[in-house]
Order: structure tokens, then C-alpha cells, then sequence
């Protein structure tokens, strides 16, 4: 599994990808497809999600799987990928060489940005925890009720939740969802995941993904949005567009991948979430392989 | 001051605090690996410990901000308990 991408800045990553045999090579390889040198430019951007955050995040996710492969005890049957995991999985399944997945991660991260740049300039996606569906569709429901658009965003488990909505009204959303005895967590900005941005899905056919040749994954990638395997390149360009547009229904993706056989989850990259709630660790043996676990000493034999 | 308990169950969710090192009343917990999973965690811990409930503004990563200002919202809500 690639996880979903938190902010990352270069006190996060920068160590890992400088020391990693596997991400210094793929570092170089990067550099060469994007023209500039990507350490320079990542340690001067902040921990966003800038276009040099996103390729390095990319880096990590592929380095770190690399090592990962080598210890595990059985070849992975299936690749989960919630949000920008999907795209991680493009090079790891084969449907990019890496090269171009580097190039359609900072296009798509500059297509983003310039969308969001002019659209829905005020629309944060807000993650809430403690929230059972009923309890969150009460309060979405006053929401309808006074006029005031939202969308789900996420649904990370059973209880965990991210929504979208108007800056204005974040404030009258997190009483009532404290009201309710949920714990409000960060606010995401720019925000993904919502039918609101149709425009975008078609910006990014339009300029990124439409003609853009990919070929079928060597496994099964399971959607991060309904759960379907992934198997020929139609369906990958549909998941990609798809994602922009779909909520990302994390159990839906536990219950296929439960359904594939499998017991026991790699999840390569640094993650504090999907790999963390309930969903994923009643289901399965989660090992996680962060740069963290990578980065730490190895006791003498 | 905090009770034992409470010690017990702040630590174990600091992954980056040493075994033998102060949980001083202002340590920024965040800084020592209380990420917003380990909030959720602790949250519920703290609920079932303690035989309470937190609702409304006492539900905010502020509140998970030190050991000191952690321990006064449970103070007051088991002072209003009472």
C-alpha cells in the first residue's frame, strides 16, 4: 500500500532521499526528466504539497517499497493507493516508467494548482474523527438546511471522515460537530476529492491524462473510491480522473482487498493515517516501512 | 499535579519521549510524536480512564497541546461531574 500524502516538507523526507541508495538513484533520474535539481528546490519550499513535495514524496513511496520487497516472506497480490498513493502505484505496477510518472505528477500538480488558483478559492476539506456516518449526516444535514454547500470527501473508516465546505461556514461545522462528541482535526487546503470539481477533471484530461499512454498494471491496483481492481489501462485513466472527482471510501477498498486474500498489508511511505485506524488494523498485519523505520540503526550482529 | 494514570497514558502515546525523560507540564506534545491518530487514541483512553466524556469545545487538538493543559480540561470536567 502507498499512503495518502500529508504535508511533507524536507525535514520529513530530505534525509531519507539523500542517504537511500534506491532514492538517490531515482532522485538523479527525476532531475534529469525535470530539468532542475529537485533537493534545492524542495528544501526551499515549505511542508506543502508543492509539485518538488509531491516528487518527493513519489521517491520515497517507490525507494521505500524497494526495500520492502526484499523482506517480505511472499510477493504482494494487489496495490492499494488512497489519493496520491494512486499514483505512486502507476510506477510500481508499470503502467508509467518512472520517468513519466515524474512528469505527470508535476503536471497534475500544476494543473491543480493553477484550477485552484481562480476556483473555489475559499473551499477547505476539514478531517473529523469520532464521527459515525449518522452522527455527521445530522450535522450535514443543518448544513442543507441553511443553504450551505458540502461534500465528503473521505471517508477514512467507519467513524473518520474529511468534508468539504465553504471557509465561512467551518466554524458553525465544527461546533455542532463537537456538539456531537466528534474531534475535529486539521483543515486541508487546496482540497480534493469532491463532484465540485468537474472542471478540473476535465482541465487535467484535457492538458494531462487524455492521450497519455499507459499500459495495463502487472497486479491488480485496488480504486481508493469504490473498491474496484484496476486491471486494463482504460480503468487506470478512470480511477486517475475519477479520483478528482469521487470520495475516497477507504473501507470499500479494505473489503476487496480482504476479499483478494490478503492478510497482511506493506505500507511503504510515511503514513499517520490510512495504515492507523480501525478498518485497516482489524483487518490486517500492517507493516509499515517509513523512512523512519528505514533510517533507523541496525543493531551489530 | 497529575496522577499516575494520567502519566502512564501520556507516555505511552510520545513515541519520541525517552523512557527516563520529564514529562514537563509544557512539553509540546506534538514535537514528541503525538500525531492527530495518536489524539483520537489518547482521547478515548483518557474517556475510558476516567469514566467521562469530552464534548463541545474541550474537543480541539488545543487541548492536546501539553501535559498541563491536557490535565486541567479533565480537571474541570470531573470537578463538574462531581
Amino acid at each position: 500500500m502507498f499512503p495518502g500524502m500529508g504535508p511533507s516538507g524536507y525535514a520529513d523526507l530530505g534525509k531519507f532521499i539523500v542517504t537511500d541508495p534506491r532514492a538517490r538513484q531515482l532522485r538523479r533520474a527525476a532531475d534529469r526528466v525535470l530539468g532542475y535539481h529537485l533537493m534545492d528546490l524542495y528544501r526551499a519550499a515549505g511542508p506543502d504539497y508543492s509539485e518538488y513535495s509531491q516528487v518527493a514524496f513519489l521517491i520515497t513511496c517507490l525507494a521505500l517499497a524497494d526495500r520492502a520487497g526484499h523482506g517480505l516472506a511472499a510477493d504482494p497480490v494487489a496495490v492499494a493507493g488512497p489519493s496520491f498513493g494512486g499514483k505512486v502505484a502507476l510506477a510500481y505496477c508499470g503502467v508509467l516508467p518512472f520517468a513519466e510518472t515524474v512528469l505527470l505528477t508535476v503536471r497534475l500538480a500544476r494543473c491543480e494548482e493553477e484550477y485552484f488558483r481562480s476556483e473555489h478559492r475559499d473551499v477547505v476539506t476539514q478531517s473529523v474523527a469520532r464521527t459515525p456516518e449518522p452522527v455527521l449526516r445530522e450535522v450535514l444535514d443543518g448544513m442543507t438546511e441553511r443553504h450551505e454547500w458540502h461534500d465528503i470527501s473521505c471517508r477514512i473508516d467507519e467513524d473518520f471522515h474529511m468534508v468539504s465546505m465553504r471557509e465561512p461556514n467551518l466554524d458553525r461545522f465544527l461546533r455542532d460537530v463537537r456538539a456531537a462528541g466528534g474531534l475535529p482535526l486539521y483543515a486541508m487546503r487546496p482540497p480534493m476529492h469532491s463532484p465540485a470539481f468537474g472542471a478540473l477533471r476535465r482541465k487535467a484530461e484535457d492538458e494531462v491524462l487524455g492521450d497519455l499512454p499507459l499500459a495495463a498494471p502487472r497486479m491488480p491496483i485496488v480504486a481508493d473510491h469504490d473498491g474496484a481492481e484496476v486491471v486494463t489501462p482504460g480503468d487506470v485513466r478512470r480511477m486517475l480522473l475519477d479520483g478528482i472527482v469521487r470520495a475516497v471510501h477507504w473501507p470499500r477498498t479494505v473489503r476487496t482487498l480482504r476479499a483478494l486474500g490478503v492478510t497482511q498489508i506493506c505500507v511503504s511511505g510515511p503514513d499517520s493515517l490510512f495504515s492507523r485506524v480501525r478498518c485497516t488494523t482489524d483487518n490486517f498485519d500492517v507493516i509499515p516501512v517509513s523512512p523512519r523505520t528505514a533510517l533507523r540503526p541496525v543493531p551489530a550482529p | 499535579m497529575w496522577d499516575e494514570q494520567f502519566e502512564a497514558l501520556v507516555r505511552s502515546h510520545l513515541p519520541f519521549l525517552p523512557p527516563g525523560g520529564e514529562l514537563a507540564p509544557d512539553l509540546d506534545m506534538r514535537q514528541f510524536g503525538l500525531d492527530s491518530l495518536g489524539v483520537v487514541d489518547l482521547l478515548v483512553s483518557l474517556e475510558n480512564t476516567y469514566g467521562i466524556r469530552l464534548t463541545d469545545e474541550v474537543l480541539s487538538m488545543d487541548t492536546f497541546e501539553t501535559p498541563a493543559v491536557l490535565w486541567q480540561a479533565l480537571a474541570e470536567i470531573q470537578d463538574a461531574a462531581v
